[in-house]
């Protein structure tokens, strides 16, 4: 394994928890690299959400993270110190919860949130037995404490597990897709409880595929795409530079549209289609025709928003007719998602 | 800054140990450890020394009941018998997600492997003892224990047990399911059994018979346990120790090697 040499170390004032640099890894030395010469950095105190299609590196990445895995080459610092030299002091600060779930089959759930108690050195009993009583409480797990492992629905195991970690003081915290399996409540009661804890200084890698989790959660995201970090923002910076394109304007009529009319509104929307151009500078075809609601309502997705309104704004009148109500949407993260994957899918597609 | 490195090492594995016992070991294997024993040395061992007749059967320079024999030759099976553990315990851990979760945490391989295998040395020492408590009645008038030849015997299921721990761990890192583990390990378990002098002596035996024996360790052990609780320690015996400590050494080698090299 070659680490790089040139160590990224602390030249931002030491605010970033973790920095990784051109990370490589290849599982055979005939295959495709699985990550492609990665790198990001994740400042303290903050969540930094890792999204990306089934495949494309996120497990890769978080396995190099949480040291199970070698990559085949580049640099990880956390907490300032190179992971790979020392792996052992830096193991003692993180907190894993992983995809698969991880359960002592034999144990009860109370003993077990005491043995992994026991396992990070929390060896004081009363001590011990007092965290368990909080967690138990914190995780609404108290009516299934005394319940074997083995016995509890995929919902309440994952409970159990993401609970357990919360049995030791951690400075950073892995989750990978860790709301799998949970109800609503819980899932968001886990979302709250990570929130609290960030706020007094918990760093946070979270991996999900629910936008709305990443979007309520993260700091900054980064969008991973077969090894590639394809996009880097926060939430609302990256609905500022992708979301331009895919705004959703509805217009609501007084009278009832008639097609003249309608072909008007076309003729607005397909000059605005000639300049517009998509991520990377190609014409993007996902703009959709005018949407009918109703008999009055139009909804329509475009990404010049404002030059279109204020053509529509100039014909209404001339065709006597009269706008109700007007509102602009703009695109979630999950659309921001898709498109940005889409666009890079088409981009590697057509060798760009 | 060493002796720390070193207290730290040696806590982790103490905790691990401790989750193994505790959490990891389903108690009715451990039931099930004293119980097959018990049965060969009471069944068994009558059955056959009626077959056999009254002529004793020799070890160094004595001669023996065959019960006596046998008893001493299943504190060795239950060395290799119990090692199955070891397999058990990290196809386990690889099932319910134990296993990444323990390498995430402030634990490596090496200390890993290393618990599981004190784990065995203390069910082997525990199950032996219990045998030969269980047994007593059949072993007394041949029994001659002193602290020397203890230690040879203590030794054998000590190195036993690392021995069989890493042969059942490397055979884990290799089998892609628990069930094509289980496979290899009860057919091998077969041959060391019945290619050893567990039931019955080496010598004797035709000569190509003879010399497989001295090929599985489980001879090694057997030979060795029964020289100590015998007191029939001689220069074969001692060639035999070293024999089988440089079989569990190179065992537990290329048993942490395979280990460390494991894809998670």
């Amino acid at each position: 394994m070659k680490v790089a040499e040139n160590i990224p170390l602390l030249d931002n004032g030491n605010k970033d928890c973790i920095v990784v640099t051109n990370l490589k890894k290849q599982y055979g030395k005939e295959k495709a690299y699985v990550l492609n010469g990665i790198s990001f950095t994740v400042k303290y105190g903050t969540v930094f959400g890792f999204l990306g299609p089934n495949g494309a590196g996120k497990t890769t990445t978080l396995k190099i993270l949480t040291s199970l895995l070698n990559p085949s080459s580049g640099s990880v610092y956390i907490f300032g110190k190179d992971l790979f030299k020392k792996q052992s002091e830096i193991k003692r600060k993180i907190g894993v919860v992983s995809q698969n779930p991880s359960f002592e089959a034999n144990l009860t759930v109370e003993r077990s949130l005491d043995l992994y108690g026991l396992l990070w050195g929390l060896s004081d009993r009363r001590a011990r037995k007092d965290k368990v009583k909080e967690i138990l409480k914190t995780f609404d797990l108290e009516s299934i404490k005394n319940s074997k492992n083995d016995e509890l629905s995929i919902g309440q195991r994952r409970r159990v597990q993401l609970a357990r970690e919360f049995m030791h003081d951690m400075d950073l915290l892995f989750l990978d897709e860790p709301t799998v399996g949970l109800d609503p409540s819980a899932r968001r009661m886990l979302l709250d409880y990570i929130k609290k804890h960030v706020m007094s200084g918990l760093t946070v890698f979270f991996t999900t595929h629910i936008m709305e989790e990443a979007e309520y959660l993260c700091d900054e995201i980064a969008i991973i795409d077969r090894g590639k970090i394809i996009a880097f923002d926060t939430p609302m910076g990256l609905k500022q530079k992708y979301g331009g394109m895919n705004k959703t304007i509805e217009i609501t009529f007084k009278d009832t549209l008639n097609e003249p009319f309608l072909d008007i509104l076309r003729n607005i929307i397909k000059g605005s289609k000639k300049d517009d151009k998509g991520l990377n500078g190609n014409v993007n075809n996902s703009i959709s025709e005018i949407n009918l609601k109703g008999g009055n309502t139009i909804r329509i997705k475009v990404d010049n928003t404002e030059k279109v309104i204020s053509e529509i704004f100039q014909v209404v009148p001339k065709n006597g007719m009269e706008i109700e109500n007007i509102s602009v949407d703009s695109p979630s993260l999950e659309e921001i998602f898709l498109s940005v994957v889409s666009n890079s899918k088409d981009n590697s597609n057509s060798g760009v | 800054m060493k002796s720390i490195a070193k207290y730290v090492f040696t806590s982790r594995i103490l905790l691990l140990l401790y989750r193994n016992l505790f959490a990891a070991i389903d108690k009715m294997f451990l039931i099930w450890q004293i119980l097959l024993p018990v049965f060969q040395i009471y069944i068994m061992g009558y059955a056959y020394s009626a077959l056999i007749g009254d002529q004793g059967i020799s070890v160094g320079a004595i001669s023996i009941s065959y019960v006596s024999f046998l008893t001493a030759g299943m504190m060795a099976f239950n060395v290799m018998q119990g090692s199955q553990i070891a397999g058990t315990i990290f196809w386990n851990d690889k099932r319910n997600g134990m296993f990444q979760q323990i390498l995430a945490m402030p634990f490596n391989k090496i200390q890993y492997v290393i618990a599981n295998l004190v784990t065995l040395i203390i069910i082997g020492l525990t199950s032996a003892t219990a045998i030969i408590l269980i047994g007593l009645p059949t072993i007394f008038q041949d029994i001659n224990i002193s602290l020397w030849s203890m230690s040879y015997t203590i030794f054998a299921l000590v190195a036993g047990s690392v021995f069989f721990g890493s042969f059942t761990i490397i055979l884990s890192t290799k089998m892609k399911s628990s069930e094509t583990y289980n496979v290899f390990s009860n057919g091998l378990f077969i041959f060391f059994i019945f290619v050893s002098s567990v039931f019955y002596p080496a010598e004797g035996l035709p000569q190509p018979l003879s010399t497989a024996f001295y090929f599985n360790p489980l001879t090694y052990i057997a030979d060795i346990t029964r020289a100590g609780i015998f007191s029939q320690i001689d220069t074969f015996t001692n060639l035999e120790v070293l024999v089988l400590t440089l079989f569990a050494v190179g065992a537990f080698v290329i048993a942490t090697r395979a280990m460390v090299k494991l894809q998670i």
